[in-house]
């Protein structure tokens, strides 16, 4: 604004009407360049100085005295009285577009590049699994329901790898957080000490709470040797919580005693009884 | 090549052409409003105003003095180009779908819809090129088509034959003089509609595009099919090259459906295909609706094309345009050099 020597900014206030802007400047630069500034006042009533910097070139071209005329034709409709050149309203210049003809030209070459690429950064990626670090995913593993993933032991190999898994993670290469390093070896894992078969053990849910280990024990050892009964207890209360586990020397005893237990009446519950590990085959 | 974006419609654009020197383009709309634009900038000459609903149509003659304009408010409209100034409407029962001048500019030709009892007509006035003469009202030939309605026309070569494309897929010919069918032959899928039909410079061949998603070049002597070229979307224009033998064609998926699917599975591009080889050898991208119509510069240096999208799009060539060459035509052009 160049209405610095007025010193009242109230007086300022009411004086700036749109008459007041400034006129359009063309300085001609030392470079051959124009720089213009406008000023224009925007819809919420603020004054916008616009300064662009152009340079002009011409370019000669010969054309048809038909078409040299029609240059110089006046305006009509909706353009009658604008000044010569393209008007910004109508006319704008898009960005720019690398057109390059080609002769093999794939119908969706554009397309498939992109696809493409996503797919060789994944290729570039290998895919572990994380259980028997084969080239497939962990969900895809076949051993996902026996074995636990790498670094993390499986119940039933604890005893065995408990040594070497004390160090750095099983061997595996894996990071295992120090509070898992170790573990088994302790048994400290609920229930201790688990029976080796996985797939002879079956999952008791909807226990009365009342329920004691040795009820259970008695129930399920009429189908054969119960190698192991586990009852989830809450820690304060000391009742049951609900299910429980109860595994099996043999599948086959488990297996009957799971058709037989599961929907068994037992204190004033119906049990559910199912296998902890559905088996893989 | 950076597009010169004209944006002086508010709705889709319906065709656009080039004057035959090739320095005005003129855009017709569904917002009633003509627009000329000078074609190297993008600057527009003006408007023209006076028709009542959609336009489909214009063209201009060849001394770029006389526009002729149809559209959905039943009138065919002629315009002095200079000043905007409206020169004589002629009524119709229904609306005109296309409208061509011969190439003498002597004879206009109007193309009427087919709707409420009217059958679809093709329509032939004696034009005086003197934008101060008055013009006749009197049609010079009257072409009823009873077995299926024509979507497109034109004047072939020395206005020899009437050219018209229809919406069953199949071209007729008839005698430019006597309106009399000469030929009819099924040159796009039966019942696909044929939604454009240009000429090569000399007016010896065409190409038309349909709703088949090809565009086919035919003789316009015996409506041979000459040349396929196979897309994946509907067309709704093509355009034969000159300069280079190319062809450009436009599409995209029908406005209806447009809403449903994303830009770049709209295939809303203009398809550059060789045209004796019938490849495709590549795309120029930029609107974001259908392609409604694609005309290219009469010398060859560039083409515009407009849009659903309501812009009219304006390219001018590159080098890489003009040095593409195949193999072939490569070998052929060393032999000629070493001769």
């Amino acid at each position: 604004m160049s209405l610095a020597r007025r010193t009242d900014w109230a007086e300022e206030e009411d004086d700036d009407s749109p008459q007041a802007l400034p006129q359009q400047q063309i300085i001609k630069n030392k470079d051959g360049t124009e720089t213009i500034i406008t000023y224009a006042i925007r819809e919420d009533g603020k004054k916008i100085k616009t300064t662009r910097r152009i340079k002009k070139t011409v370019i000669k071209q010969v054309v048809n005295p038909r078409v040299a005329e029609r240059k110089h034709w006046a305006k009509f409709g909706q353009d009658k009285g604008k000044p010569d050149g393209p008007q910004t309203d109508t006319t704008s210049v898009a960005e720019n577009i690398i057109f390059r003809p080609v002769s093999n030209w794939k119908a969706s070459t554009e397309d498939k590049n992109e696809v493409e690429k996503k797919k060789a950064d994944l290729k570039g990626a290998k895919i572990k699994c994380r259980i028997c670090s084969g080239d497939h995913f962990t969900t895809k593993c076949p051993f996902k329901d026996t074995m636990a993933p790498d670094g993390e032991p499986t119940p039933a190999e604890m005893p065995d790898d408990a040594p070497q898994a004390g160090g750095a993670g099983g061997g595996s290469g894996s990071y295992v957080p120090p509070h898992l390093r170790g573990r088994g070896g302790a048994g400290e894992k609920m229930g201790g000490k688990f029976e080796r078969d996985d797939l002879a053990t079956l999952r008791v849910t909807n226990v009365s709470e009342f329920a004691e280990e040795q009820d259970l024990r008695d129930m399920f050892s009429r189908f054969g040797h119960v190698t192991r009964v586990f009852l989830a207890k809450d820690r304060e209360t000391g009742r049951a919580k609900g299910f429980a586990f109860v595994s099996y020397a043999d599948r086959t005893d488990a297996a009957k005693a799971c058709e037989k237990m599961d929907g068994y009446g037992f204190g004033h519950l119906i049990l559910r009884v199912e296998f902890a590990k559905k088996p893989t085959t | 090549m950076r597009p010169i974006l004209l944006s002086g419609h508010e709705r889709a654009l319906t065709q656009v052409k080039y004057n035959p020197d090739g320095d005005i383009i003129f855009s017709v709309s569904k917002d009633h409003v003509v627009c000329a634009w000078f074609s190297h900038n993008g600057e527009r000459l003006g408007t023209y105003h006076g028709h009542q609903g959609a336009l489909w149509t214009v063209d201009v003659d060849p001394t770029s003095t006389l526009l002729a304009t149809g559209g959905a408010d039943n009138t065919m409209r002629l315009w002095e180009v200079k000043t905007g100034k409206l020169l004589k409407t002629w009524d119709f029962p229904t609306s005109i779908k296309r409208v061509e001048f011969s190439a003498d500019g002597r004879q206009l030709l109007g193309v009427t819809e087919k709707r409420s009892g009217h059958l679809g007509t093709i329509v032939v006035y004696e034009i005086d090129p003197d934008p101060e003469a008055e013009q006749t009202d009197e049609q010079s030939l009257r072409i009823v088509c009873e077995d299926s309605k024509p979507t497109v026309a034109g004047f072939s070569y020395l206005a020899h034959y009437i050219i018209s494309g229809h919406e069953d897929g199949t071209v007729s010919q008839w005698d430019a003089k006597s309106g009399e069918l000469l030929y009819n032959a099924q040159v796009h899928e039966p019942d696909m509609l044929i939604t454009d039909l240009q000429w090569a410079p000399d007016r010896t061949y065409f190409i038309t595009a349909s709703k088949d998603k090809t565009a086919r070049i035919s003789a316009a002597d015996s409506l041979e099919v000459l040349k396929t070229y196979t897309t994946d979307t509907p067309l709704n224009s093509a355009a034969i090259t000159p300069v280079k033998e190319y062809v450009i064609l436009g599409g995209g998926q029908a406005a209806m459906d447009v809403t449903t699917t994303s830009a770049r599975q709209g295939k809303f591009e203009a398809r550059f295909y060789h045209k004796i080889f019938a490849e495709e050898i590549g795309r120029v991208r930029g609107h974001f609706g259908p392609l409604n119509y694609v005309a290219v510069h009469p010398q060859g240096t560039g083409y515009c094309s407009g849009g659903e999208d309501g812009y009219v799009r304006v390219h001018h060539f590159d080098k890489p345009y003009f040095d593409f060459l195949y193999e072939v035509e490569r070998e052929q052009a060393q032999e000629q050099a070493n001769l």
